[in-house]
């Protein structure tokens, strides 16, 4: 009976041991390969730093004409741009300007981290299920698992700052881009494929030529799901000393500063929404040109 | 045979003096607060008043700012053996004033509060650092990640009172001109995270922690004299303890002791009687038996109420003094 009603649970010293024992092997992997591991990682905070520096030190107008300037060429939509001159002048004026280039620096690099490591992820799942069958779990595992369960062994290894928020980052904002490239890979027109094939095209010229171009919309999609993803990390990252809009969010969290919390985090949504609607339209545009072709 | 027996209880009864409390002592609640020092003293005042006193003790959890509400509108819990005066002052003064609270414990533990620590390893390489002052001078010593020409000093999680008083401190020290960087740790786990990667790896570490602590306890940090004295109440309430905005001009100073009471309601003070109240009068834990209780906690996983029998166990030299022979035999009666 007594099977029945209490689970069959490991006996707590061995539980307690096990426990113990994961530890133990993980303070040991840290401080067998820690340095290692920071110094692999250190290129990476260069370039952050860099940047950072790069946009706190160059006049505002400018980094607004630049951000002006990519808008347009993303969405060419005047509202877009105007928007986005009128989010960043608001944001300058309520103080939020350094935090926010801060914010901007470390979103891009994670950016480019997840597109430069998503892709090429996104392109192997395509091409082999057995690839699809190992990732998918990862990426399951990636975008559910607490950030915090992840955030101490990353400190651990890491210590707190830039480089072990970006890595926070990046774990949960990298899925939807692997995730889409590889849906939009898969979705490519049989047809398209067959053609391709007939010309005697070999797997690069299929992959470049074909394959991806007619993915692009859904990897652009990615890439927006990404950058969003990455955006709403910005608290967490703050969590562990990345310097940034999330700070003040903390700050006021543990202040209730009513105010400050709200310009912060509003902050945050107004980057989001540009980068949002920015990237949407130029997907949206790729989109239209491929419609172009069929319909001619 | 019967009259023997009678005879013996009176005996004992005139000996020890505890008979009486037994009668009248009643339930009592103790407030535990979330965190482990709290947790441990509530299950030992637990043990101790049940056992020597003959109270009925109910430890209810809680922590500092809810359970000193509730202690201060409702009169229960009973007693709070680690509550930390800081952020429930003025109420408290008040509370003490009219009678309703009492702080039978104003430092029931030694060496308690804020400030600046090392790891011991940097403490042993390089002996000559002995106060803030000496560490000021010795920024290489302290590489910051993003910039290794500046030293990182690490403060406060984002929103915590103590990150204002650093800010402050920072500037006093002109710490800036030395060659200093004030690095926001973002949170508890952060600040946490990075003390224990430094002291794991054997890198240096300078930064803002308390005590007791159990990672303090654990990993042997150092704490480092200011070298200065405390500025004084005025000047620090007045200015080191607000916004940079607030104070222009902060003075260097030592950090501020912490004011940690045994907090007792009106109703304790009764229903214990004058023993119990001599017994949360006398008791104060040694800060080195407190951090080896913490270590010890932390190395077992242990329960509160597991660490407390340890420590009646394991320090009879530290408890037999807050209480009289015949209660510490009743105890010693019943740890065995």
């Amino acid at each position: 009976m007594d099977f029945l009603t209490e689970f069959p649970e490991m006996e707590r010293q061995n539980l307690r041991d096990l426990k113990q024992g994961i530890d133990a092997g993980f303070r040991g992997f840290s401080r067998e390969y820690g340095e290692l591991l920071e110094n692999f990682f250190e290129p990476l905070l260069w370039f952050l730093v860099w940047l950072q520096k790069l946009l706190i030190a160059a006049p505002w107008p400018l980094i607004i004409l630049i951000i002006c300037a990519l808008a347009w060429f993303g969405s060419r939509s005047v509202k877009i741009v105007t928007g986005c001159a009128l989010s960043f002048l608001v944001i300058g004026y309520f103080g939020m300007w350094e935090d926010t280039m801060s914010t901007l620096a470390i979103i891009s690099v994670a950016t480019i981290v997840c597109i430069a490591t998503g892709i090429p992820l996104g392109i192997l799942m395509a091409r082999s299920n057995r690839a699809q069958a190992l990732i998918t779990p990862a990426l399951d595992v990636m975008q559910t698992i607490p950030a915090f369960v992840y955030l101490i062994p990353v400190v651990m290894l890491l210590g707190i700052g830039k480089v072990p928020g970006l890595i926070a980052v990046c774990i949960y904002a990298i899925p939807p881009i692997v995730r889409l490239t590889n849906l939009g890979i898969r979705l490519v027109d049989k047809d398209a494929l067959e053609a391709a094939d007939a010309f005697g095209a070999n797997y690069r010229q299929k992959l470049f030529g074909v394959q991806i171009p007619l993915a692009l919309p859904n990897i652009f999609a990615g890439v927006n799901q990404t950058i969003m993803m990455a955006l709403s990390m910005v608290v967490i990252a703050s969590m562990i000393g990345v310097a940034g809009l999330g700070l003040p969010v903390l700050r006021s969290i543990s202040n209730q500063y009513l105010a400050l919390g709200l310009m912060n985090g509003l902050a945050i949504v107004a980057l989001a929404i540009i980068f949002d609607r920015v990237s949407q339209k130029y997907g949206d545009r790729l989109q239209k040109h491929r419609k172009g072709i069929h319909h001619d | 045979m019967n009259k023997m027996t009678q005879r013996i209880a009176i005996g004992l009864a005139l000996l020890f003096g505890a008979n009486t409390a037994m009668a009248e002592c009643g339930s009592i609640q103790i407030a535990d607060m979330n965190w482990p020092t709290a947790s441990l003293m509530a299950e030992v005042d637990r043990f101790i008043l049940e056992q020597g006193y003959g109270c009925e003790v109910e430890v209810v959890a809680g922590s500092t700012v809810p359970t000193f509400t509730s202690m201060n509108e409702k009169g229960k819990p009973d007693l709070a053996p680690e509550q930390w005066t800081n952020s429930v002052g003025a109420p408290l003064k008040k509370a003490m004033a009219e009678g309703r609270l009492f702080a039978l414990n104003t430092a029931p533990i030694t060496g308690l509060g804020e400030g600046w620590w090392i790891p011991p390893a940097t403490a042993k390489k390089h002996p000559e650092l002995k106060t803030v002052q000496d560490v000021l001078k010795r920024p290489d010593l302290f590489p910051y990640a993003e910039d290794k020409s500046k030293g990182a000093f690490v403060t406060c999680p984002a929103g915590w009172g103590c990150q204002l008083v650093n800010a402050n401190l920072f500037r006093a020290f002109e710490m800036e001109k030395k060659g200093w960087v004030l690095v926001d740790p973002g949170s508890a786990a952060g600040l946490d995270g990075s003390m224990t990667k430094a002291v794991e790896r054997g890198e240096n570490w300078f930064g803002y922690y308390w005590s007791p602590t159990t990672l303090l306890a654990k990993h042997g940090m150092v704490g480092l004299d200011f070298g200065v004295p405390f500025v004084g109440r005025k000047a620090w309430d007045e200015c080191i303890a607000l916004s940079e905005q607030e104070c222009a001009d902060p003075q260097q100073s030592a950090w501020t002791e912490s004011e940690v009471f045994t907090v007792a309601s009106a109703d304790f003070t009764k229903r214990a009687g004058d023993d119990g109240v001599d017994y949360i009068k006398a008791r104060v834990y040694p800060a080195d038996v407190m951090n080896s209780m913490l270590v010890y906690m932390a190395d077992n996983q242990a329960e509160p109420a597991d660490a407390a029998m340890e420590f009646l166990r394991a320090h009879g030299d530290v408890w037999k003094s807050w209480v009289s022979a015949g209660v510490a035999a009743k105890i010693t009666n019943a740890i065995n």
